[in-house]
């Protein structure tokens, strides 16, 4: 928790503030407050649209991606590294230096995240690190293995009105949350979104890691909350600012 | 000029892995020639209100521009200030300036910037993703106006409207930090940039661009770069710059 504070107060300036501005077109109360328990909007084809901005419920799954206390099947080799790691209160993670987080921390960070949501892509825009994540809609496979990556490569289809989403293609440097559930290059992610209602979605996400874990493990983490009349705003990672600050062996 | 295309190669090679390659798969729906080719000079193609859809993955026809924004001898009316200030930062081949230190690129130098781009256009607002930093940007699309004050930002505030089927892209709201381009043209935070998109064909958009910035230009000047060439087949690779790798390469005073 120390280091989600410390992290926080280091990213966003002093000065910062959100720009408030009226979303267009959501549903609103009779008083003009956005009305969030009115059903998911649907895109022209049917399917939900999960477009809109979004901010992580809480960030207890951040600090620990099983933190309602699921036994996480761990490797030898990966509990020893994720127990030098939470001894070392996660220091050395990549996100302390500027280099960005992966799919599933990214999931957890309570910090808003837009999706935009389009017949063959959704892309997510972060508001940390300036960075972004593409979910190709398409039909397309899977790829071969392609560079490893932090964020990989996703493909979404729908499940009801379920988005399913499989990522492969993620290097082994990612951490799964700031503690540091470690991964490797054979990680499988599987999140699947579900929008509630229109202030509501779900998250449930399903480690698949035959080199770190000896089977597949699924959380439900907290989900998001949307966020009307805002934006996202710009947060440039400025190098190795958070690096001096953090504690650890 | 030799010591700025140096910089850049030295750059791009710290920034792009060896073993680095674009992942090949068919862009789905473009048009194509009998062979199968991308038929790039076929029209642009229509949103349905019928305004041009500049989707798709796009590269600099040329990285020329990134140097220099003026590079075709367009005269630069620089204030005082801003004329000694470039020409330090010329004689000291660009050295400090944002994007060695991997912070971010801005408006003008990712439009000059030769990597690959995506542009994701919806109803409402033209979302920009940059294969460089990872970064993305926002132009708002939906008749909101220019925000009055906010936290000055690299990237700025987009506004976009239709001149017929040129994209014109309005956008303040800049640090003083940012260079409009790597040979280091300053900005200061009254800077107002016009951009103007027109895809001419499948293949190619042309781009305008005019700066405006009382602070350290005596008028508004304006260029035309090279624009983009559609990058057909390919996707955009992750590629996350490593603080203070290119930082070491970099050679100056």
């Amino acid at each position: 928790m120390r280091h989600l504070l410390i992290l926080l107060a280091t990213l966003i300036p002093v000065s910062a503030q959100w720009i408030h501005y009226p979303t267009p077109g959501i549903p609103r109360t009779p008083d003009g407050n956005p009305d969030l328990s009115a059903p998911a909007p649907k895109t022209a084809d049917g399917k939900p649209d999960i477009s809109g901005i979004w901010v992580a419920v809480n960030a207890k799954y951040l600090n620990d991606l099983a933190a309602d206390g699921i036994n996480v099947p761990m490797l030898p080799w990966a509990q020893a590294l994720y127990k030098q790691r939470k001894d070392n209160m996660g220091k050395g993670r990549p996100s302390e230096r500027c280099l960005t987080r992966g799919v599933v921390d990214f999931d957890t960070i309570p910090m808003n995240i837009k999706f935009i949501q389009t017949p063959g892509t959704i892309a997510v825009l972060y508001e940390e690190y300036n960075h972004y994540r593409q979910i190709f809609m398409d039909g397309r496979p899977l790829p071969k293995p392609v560079q490893p990556a932090y964020m990989g490569y996703s493909i979404g289809r729908w499940e009801g009105d379920t988005l399913v989403v499989d990522t492969t293609g993620f290097n082994d440097i990612g951490w799964l949350d700031n503690n540091g559930y470690p991964q490797t290059e054979s990680l499988h992610v599987t999140e699947r979104f579900h929008r509630r209602d229109f202030g509501h979605m779900d998250l449930q996400i399903t480690i698949d890691d035959s080199k770190a874990y000896t089977k597949p493990w699924t959380v439900t983490v907290a989900g998001f909350r949307y966020l009307p009349d805002t934006e996202i705003i710009e947060n440039i990672c400025e190098n190795e600012k958070d690096f001096q600050h953090m504690v650890g062996k | 000029m030799k010591a700025h295309t140096v910089m850049i190669a030295i750059a791009l090679a710290a920034s792009a892995p060896a073993f680095s390659q674009w992942l090949r798969y068919p862009t789905p729906g473009i048009p194509r020639t009998a062979d199968g080719k991308p038929n790039l000079s076929a029209p642009a193609p229509k949103m349905p209100d019928g305004k041009p859809d500049l989707s798709g993955i796009w590269v600099a026809a040329d990285g020329k521009y990134l140097p220099n924004l003026a590079l075709d001898g367009v005269e630069v009316p620089f204030l005082p200030w801003a004329a000694a200030l470039y020409k330090e930062r010329q004689a000291n081949h660009g050295m400090g300036r944002p994007s060695e230190r991997c912070l971010t690129h801005g408006v003008t130098d990712f439009d000059a910037l030769g990597t690959p781009r995506r542009f994701i256009q919806t109803p409402g607002m033209l979302v920009i993703i940059f294969e460089a930093y990872n970064h993305w940007r926002q132009i708002f699309l939906d008749g909101r106006p220019l925000p009055q004050t906010i936290q000055p930002v690299y990237m700025g505030y987009s506004v976009g409207k239709w001149d017929g089927d040129t994209l014109v892209v309005d956008t303040t709201g800049f640090n003083d930090r940012g260079w409009l381009d790597d040979g280091g043209h300053p900005q200061t935070e009254q800077l107002h940039v016009t951009e103007r998109f027109r895809r001419r064909n499948f293949g190619h958009i042309d781009l305008q661009l005019t700066i405006d910035d009382p602070g350290a230009y005596a008028k508004p000047w304006t260029v035309n770069l090279s624009g983009f060439n559609f990058f057909a087949d390919q996707e955009l690779m992750e590629s996350i710059c490593e603080n203070e790798k290119d930082v070491q390469h970099m050679v100056g005073k």
